[in-house]
């Protein structure tokens, strides 16, 4: 999997947001609020490039302190709320 | 040719074009200056075209159409219709600082008036610069900006307040210029562009308030903060997001004025109250 070109990742008034800037994107039309741990997650995927619930909860393992199964729970309902949205293919 | 500079929003930009393009463009008269040092940008007008390029995005508004691509150098173009017949293509350098504008005879004005407003905008939204759609008001000192999507009413509300407040006055009816300072003050500029109005004041405010409207069969106010300041404000704003580097800027300048600025969000009927509500809401 891996995040749609031309969303990018805006602090706004001290909030982190997704907003479509990119051609690919310029319909988007919407704003994603993020928490801490969604822009943790976002900016790993970005890093990943290809990525799996799988990798990202490994990493998310390694940067902070959860099990394994929170962790792929976590990572799994991120996911499937940034597939809803469309930010993600 | 013949050159000649003008500012606005205090962005010095030059135009170089015949006498008859030139005598044209009476609504940018309030705006010369015998300034000629380190202009922002520069246009040359000239004949000629079509241009090839790549399409990249075709932006259709009542029936003008601004078709942004590139050539095959990389070059940014923007070919201007109206009705689906071109009036001009604009070739800009990178950085959009040398422009290059190919008439085809057709809508000359219009095609000048588009290139410059695209050049402004791009070239300055690097610098804390932002071109609105908007209808742009004064008060006691102060500028109101009212948003909104093409058809709510803006330039009616504008008129509203004109008309039923004591000193109220028209800046611009279609895109007003804003500039946020380091000191977080944001200020409104009339610009030689206005929309079907003609408001060309070499003028500016600081803002009292940002409003963006929509058609209710009510009238209501209310404060918007945080994200909802900053979505409401985005959408008005020209610009060529897929481009970061402008993406970057007039997020800076976006953000800047939904942390500093009040932004408000008016549900109004086109009468006489929804303008007295708004001014005794937002004017201090």
């Amino acid at each position: 999997m891996k995040i749609k070109n031309g969303f990018v990742l805006r602090t706004v008034c001290g909030e982190n947001v997704i907003v479509g800037e990119g051609l690919d994107a310029i319909n988007f039309g919407r704003m994603l609020s993020l928490n801490e741990t969604a822009v943790w997650l976002w900016k790993q995927a970005q890093e990943q490039s290809d990525f799996t619930a799988q990798s990202l909860s490994e990493a998310l393992c390694q940067e902070y302190d959860v099990t394994p199964e929170q962790a792929l729970q976590d990572v799994t309902e991120t996911i499937q709320n940034w597939k809803q949205l469309g930010v993600m293919e | 040719m013949n050159k000649v500079y003008y500012i606005v929003a205090e962005h010095l930009f030059c135009v170089e074009a015949q006498e008859s393009v030139l005598g044209l463009l009476g609504n940018y008269e309030p705006f010369r200056t015998e300034q000629s040092k380190d202009a922002l940008f520069s246009l040359t007008v000239t004949d000629g075209g079509p241009i090839r390029y790549v399409e990249e995005l075709n932006q259709d508004e009542e029936g003008q159409d601004i078709v942004c691509g590139h050539t095959g150098l990389g070059e940014p173009v923007f070919e201007f219709r109206f009705g689906g017949k071109t009036a001009g293509w604009l070739v800009c350098s990178a950085g959009y600082r040398e422009g290059t504008l190919y008439l085809s005879g057709f809508q000359t004005k219009a095609a000048v008036d588009n290139a410059l407003m695209i050049q402004f905008a791009m070239a300055s939204a690097t610098l804390d610069t932002a071109l609105f759609h908007a209808a742009a008001v004064s008060l006691d000192g102060r500028g109101y900006m009212f948003l909104g999507k093409s058809g709510t009413g803006k330039s009616t509300h504008a008129r509203l307040w004109l008309q039923n407040i004591q000193g109220a006055e028209l800046m611009n009816d279609d895109n007003p210029a804003v500039r946020v300072f380091k000191d977080g003050t944001a200020v409104v500029y009339g610009t030689p562009w206005s929309g079907k109005t003609p408001c060309y004041r070499n003028i500016c405010a600081p803002i009292g308030g940002i409003v963006l409207l929509s058609q209710a069969p009510y009238n209501r106010i209310t404060r918007l903060t945080g994200i909802g300041a900053y979505a409401a404000v985005v959408p008005s704003i020209s610009g060529k997001r897929w481009d970061s580097r402008i993406a970057d800027g007039l997020h800076e300048t976006e953000n800047a004025l939904a942390s500093n600025v009040p932004v408000w969000h008016l549900d109004c009927l086109p009468d006489a109250d929804a303008a007295h509500l708004c001014k005794d809401t937002i004017a201090l």
